[in-house]
C-alpha cells in the first residue's frame, strides 16, 4: 500500500486515483464529480492543473479529500489552486499534493495550505517530513499559519 | 541602504543550508539533473558552455563597499579573478566549481547578499533607477518599495513556479532610467490628485522573441495596496499563462492574447475577490524600510566649478562620466566598465577592491550598478571629484565614454552562454577598436549600442539606438542591425534595417550608418535617435547596403 505524509505523519493510504486499479475507495476526477446528480458526503476528488477551482466550490462541504495533481516538475498552477481553495472557498478537509514531487517543494506547498503529500516514489518520507521545516521565517502571509510573516493580514 | 534584520538573516542562512543539501544530494546521485535543475536555477546557478555560471543578486543595483569587497574575494578565490555585471544590475561569475557554490553563498550571506531567484521561472531581482534617491528629476525614491518587493517576492509560497521568468522594475522618475516599460511589470511612482504617492502599473512589456512595450492597467495604486495588487497580477498569470510552449509563456503573451483591457479586468476582479485575504502593506513597515534610505549626512556645500584649470582630459571625462546630484556641492560619478578592448561590464578583483575603497573614501560606502553595465559612485563631494578621477584612472575605470558609442551594452554571448547563436563580446571589441577616436565619439553625441547574442535579448538590442543581434547562418555568425530603439523617455523598439551582415563587417556597417547621421542631422545638437525618428530608416538602409551593390 502507498505510504504518504498526512499532517507530518507517515501513513498508509488506500485511495485510488482516477484511472488507477485497486480495491480502495475511488478519487473522482473533476469531470466525474461534476457529472454526478448530487455529491455525497465523504467524496474525494482530484484536480488537474487545467481544472478551475471555481467549479468545485459548491461541493466542497461534501469533500473529505482533495488531491492536487502536479504531473511534472515545475508545474506551478497547483499552488494557486491550493491557496484559493483554503482561503476564498474555505475548504477545510485534507488537501493533498500528488505527483513526482521531491521534498524540496514541501515547504512551499505547505505554506499554500497543503497538508498531505504523496511524493515521488524514490523520495525518503522521513527526510521529507523534516523538509517541511526548511524555513522558520517567511516574508509572506500563507495559508498554513505555521510562521509569523512580516506583512500580517490587517482586516 | 537596507540592512538585514533577524528575519532576513535567518531566511538567507536557511536558504544556504537548503541549497547545500540539494547540491550534496545531486552530487551523490540522489537528485537527477532534471530534478536538480529548477532548484539550482532558483539559486542563480546555470550550467554554461565551459562551467557553471553563478548569478548573484544585487537588489535594485545597490551595493555596500564591504559587499563589493566580498565580490572581489569571490572573484579571486572561486573564479578566475573577475566578475561580469549584467543588464539586470546583477553580477555573474563564469567559472565557479559546482561543489563550492554553497560555500560562495555562505560567504555572501555574511555580507547580506544572496543569489536567490536570479534565474528560473520565478520573480527575479527587482531593478530600478541607478540614480534613485539622488536624481534631481525624481518624484520619490523608489528603493524602499524595491526592497519591500524584494522581500515579498523572495521564497514566495505561490509564485515560485511560474510559467516563465518574471521581472519587475520600479522607477521614481519620469525619465525612466530603469527600462521599466519592457518589464513584465513596470511600476512608476506618481503623485495622485491630492499629491499623495502611488504607482502607475504597466504590465506585459518585454524583449526576447516578441519585443513589446508594457501597457498601463492601473493609473494609480496606493502603496498600501501594492502587494495585494501584485499578487492579483501574479495569480492571474500563474493560473492562465501558457505552459505548453516556452516561447509563449511570458506574461506579455497572455496580456496580448486577452487584450490589455480584459487582462486588467481579470486582475481587478481577482484583486477584489482576494481582498479579505490579501496582505495590506502596513504604513509602519513602509516607514521601517524607508528609514534605511533616509538622506545621507551631506555636508552643506555650494556648487563649484570643478573643471576650470584642470585640462581637456579631465573636462571630457567630467562632461561624460558625471551627472547632477539633487544636493548642492555633490555629484554622481560613473565608473566606466567599458574600457576599450575589455568585455563590457567586466571588473577584475583588483578593480572591485579599488572601487570599494573609493566608495568608502568618496561616496558614503555605497556603489550603484547601472543596467547599462557600469557602476556609479552616487554621492561624491564636487571638490573630491578630481581626486576620484585620478584614482579611477589608475585602475582603468575612467574611460570617458559614458553615453557614447563605445558605452556598449553586451550579453556574454557565444563566448560563455550555451543559448547564444553568435559572439557579442568580439563585436563590442570590434566596435571599440574601429571607433577609438574620442573626438569623433563626442561629435556623434549620445548613442546607445546594445548587442545580444541570441533572440533572448539579454543585451536589450531592441531598445538600443543601434541594436545588434547575433544570428547563426549555417554555422557562421551573422548580425542583424536595428536602429531607432530607446528605453527612456519615449520608449520605442528598433526597426531592422535589412539583411544581417557578416561578423567582419559589423563595425563598417555602423560607420556607414553614422555617416548618414552626421550628414542628415539638422544641427550638431540633434542626437542620433532624433535624426532616425525624423528621417526614418530608409536613408540608413540605402547607405548600409550600398557596399554590397558595388561589390556585386
Amino acid at each position: 500500500m502507498r505510504q504518504i505524509i498526512l499532517r507530518r505523519e507517515i501513513v498508509a493510504d488506500e485511495w485510488r486515483y482516477p484511472g488507477e486499479a485497486g480495491v480502495g475507495p475511488a478519487v473522482l476526477s473533476l469531470a466525474q464529480l461534476l457529472a454526478m446528480p448530487s455529491v455525497p458526503a465523504g467524496t474525494a476528488v482530484q484536480l488537474e492543473p487545467d481544472d478551475d477551482v471555481e467549479a468545485l466550490a459548491p461541493h466542497l462541504g461534501n469533500i473529505v479529500l482533495l488531491v492536487i495533481h502536479f504531473p511534472k516538475n515545475g508545474e506551478g498552477r497547483g499552488f494557486s489552486q491550493a491557496r484559493m481553495l483554503r482561503e476564498r472557498y474555505g475548504y477545510e478537509g485534507t488537501l493533498r499534493a500528488s505527483g513526482p514531487i521531491k521534498r524540496d517543494y514541501l515547504y512551499l506547498l505547505a505554506r499554500c495550505g497543503i497538508d498531505s503529500f504523496d511524493l515521488d516514489p524514490g523520495e525518503d518520507l522521513t527526510s521529507a517530513v523534516t523538509a517541511l521545516d526548511a524555513f522558520t521565517v517567511a516574508y509572506q502571509r500563507g495559508s498554513d499559519g505555521l510562521v509569523a510573516p512580516r506583512y500580517r493580514q490587517i482586516s | 541602504m537596507y540592512r538585514y534584520d533577524q528575519i532576513d538573516r535567518t531566511l538567507v542562512a536557511e536558504r544556504v543550508a537548503q541549497f547545500r543539501d540539494q547540491t550534496r544530494r545531486f552530487l551523490a546521485g540522489e537528485l537527477t539533473e532534471e530534478e536538480f535543475r529548477p532548484l539550482r536555477l532558483r539559486n542563480g546557478l546555470y550550467i554554461q558552455t565551459h562551467a557553471p555560471m553563478l548569478r548573484i543578486a544585487v537588489p535594485y543595483g545597490l551595493l555596500a563597499a564591504q559587499q563589493v569587497r566580498m565580490l572581489a574575494h569571490i572573484a579571486r578565490h572561486y573564479d578566475r579573478g573577475y566578475g561580469h555585471f549584467t543588464t539586470r544590475q546583477n553580477i555573474q561569475f563564469n567559472w565557479p566549481e559546482l561543489a563550492r557554490v554553497p560555500d560562495i553563498l555562505a560567504e555572501l550571506a555574511t555580507v547580506e547578499m544572496h543569489a536567490i531567484q536570479t534565474s528560473g521561472n520565478c520573480i527575479r531581482n527587482v531593478t530600478s533607477d541607478h540614480l534613485a534617491g539622488i536624481a534631481p528629476d525624481e518624484i520619490a525614491d523608489p528603493r524602499p518599495f524595491c526592497e519591500i518587493i524584494r522581500q515579498w517576492s523572495t521564497v514566495h509560497p505561490e509564485f515560485t513556479y511560474l510559467p516563465r521568468k518574471f521581472k519587475i522594475a520600479v522607477t521614481g522618475s519620469p525619465a525612466d532610467r530603469a527600462a521599466s516599460e519592457v518589464h513584465d511589470i513596470g511600476l512608476h511612482m506618481v503623485r495622485g490628485t491630492d499629491g499623495e504617492l502611488g504607482f502607475e502599473v504597466l504590465v506585459g512589456g518585454g524583449l526576447g522573441r516578441q519585443p513589446i512595450i508594457g501597457q498601463r492597467i492601473r493609473e494609480f495604486l496606493p502603496p498600501a495596496e501594492l502587494l495585494a495588487y501584485l499578487e492579483a497580477i501574479l495569480r492571474v498569470y500563474n493560473r492562465h499563462g501558457r505552459r505548453d510552449n516556452i516561447n509563449k509563456a511570458r506574461i506579455k503573451v497572455l496580456v496580448k492574447a486577452l487584450g490589455a483591457a480584459e487582462f486588467a479586468r481579470q486582475v481587478e476582479a481577482e484583486y477584489e475577490a482576494n481582498r479579505p485575504f490579501a496582505a495590506r502593506l502596513p504604513e509602519a513597515e513602509i516607514e521601517r524600510v524607508r528609514a534605511c534610505f533616509a538622506p545621507l549626512p551631506y555636508e552643506p556645500l555650494a556648487d563649484m566649478d570643478v573643471v576650470a584649470g584642470r585640462g581637456a582630459a579631465f573636462a571630457a571625462w567630467f562632461a561624460h562620466n558625471t551627472r547632477a546630484h539633487k544636493i548642492s556641492g555633490y555629484r554622481a560619478v560613473f565608473i566606466s566598465l567599458k574600457q576599450h578592448g575589455a568585455a563590457p561590464g567586466d571588473a577584475s578583483a583588483a578593480q572591485l577592491d579599488a572601487i570599494a575603497a573609493a566608495a568608502d573614501e568618496f561616496s558614503f560606502g555605497q556603489v550603484r550598478v547601472t543596467h547599462d553595465q557600469n557602476l556609479v559612485l552616487g554621492e561624491v563631494r564636487q571638490r573630491d571629484v578630481p581626486r576620484l578621477w585620478e584614482r579611477l584612472n589608475q585602475h582603468g575605470l575612467a574611460t570617458p565614454n559614458i553615453g557614447t558609442l563605445t558605452d556598449i551594452i553586451c550579453c556574454p554571448g557565444l563566448d560563455f552562454c550555451s543559448l547564444a547563436n553568435a559572439g557579442s563580446i568580439p563585436i563590442a571589441k570590434q566596435i571599440q577598436a574601429r571607433f577609438s577616436d574620442f573626438d569623433y565619439l563626442y561629435d556623434l553625441g549620445p548613442i546607445e549600442i546594445k548587442i545580444s547574442g541570441c533572440m533572448n535579448a539579454c543585451g536589450h538590442h531592441h531598445i538600443g539606438h543601434i541594436g545588434i543581434l547575433g544570428v547563426d547562418k549555417h554555422g557562421e555568425e551573422w548580425y542583424q542591425i536595428t536602429i531607432g530603439g530607446s528605453s527612456s523617455g519615449r520608449v520605442s523598439l528598433g526597426e531592422v534595417i535589412g539583411p544581417s551582415v557578416p561578423k567582419a563587417e559589423v563595425a563598417e556597417t555602423l560607420a556607414s550608418i553614422l555617416d548618414v547621421y552626421v550628414e542628415e542631422r539638422d544641427s550638431a545638437e540633434e542626437p542620433f535617435l532624433e535624426t532616425v525618428r525624423r528621417i526614418g530608416i530608409e536613408p540608413f538602409k540605402e547607405r548600409a547596403y550600398a557596399a554590397d551593390y558595388i561589390a556585386a
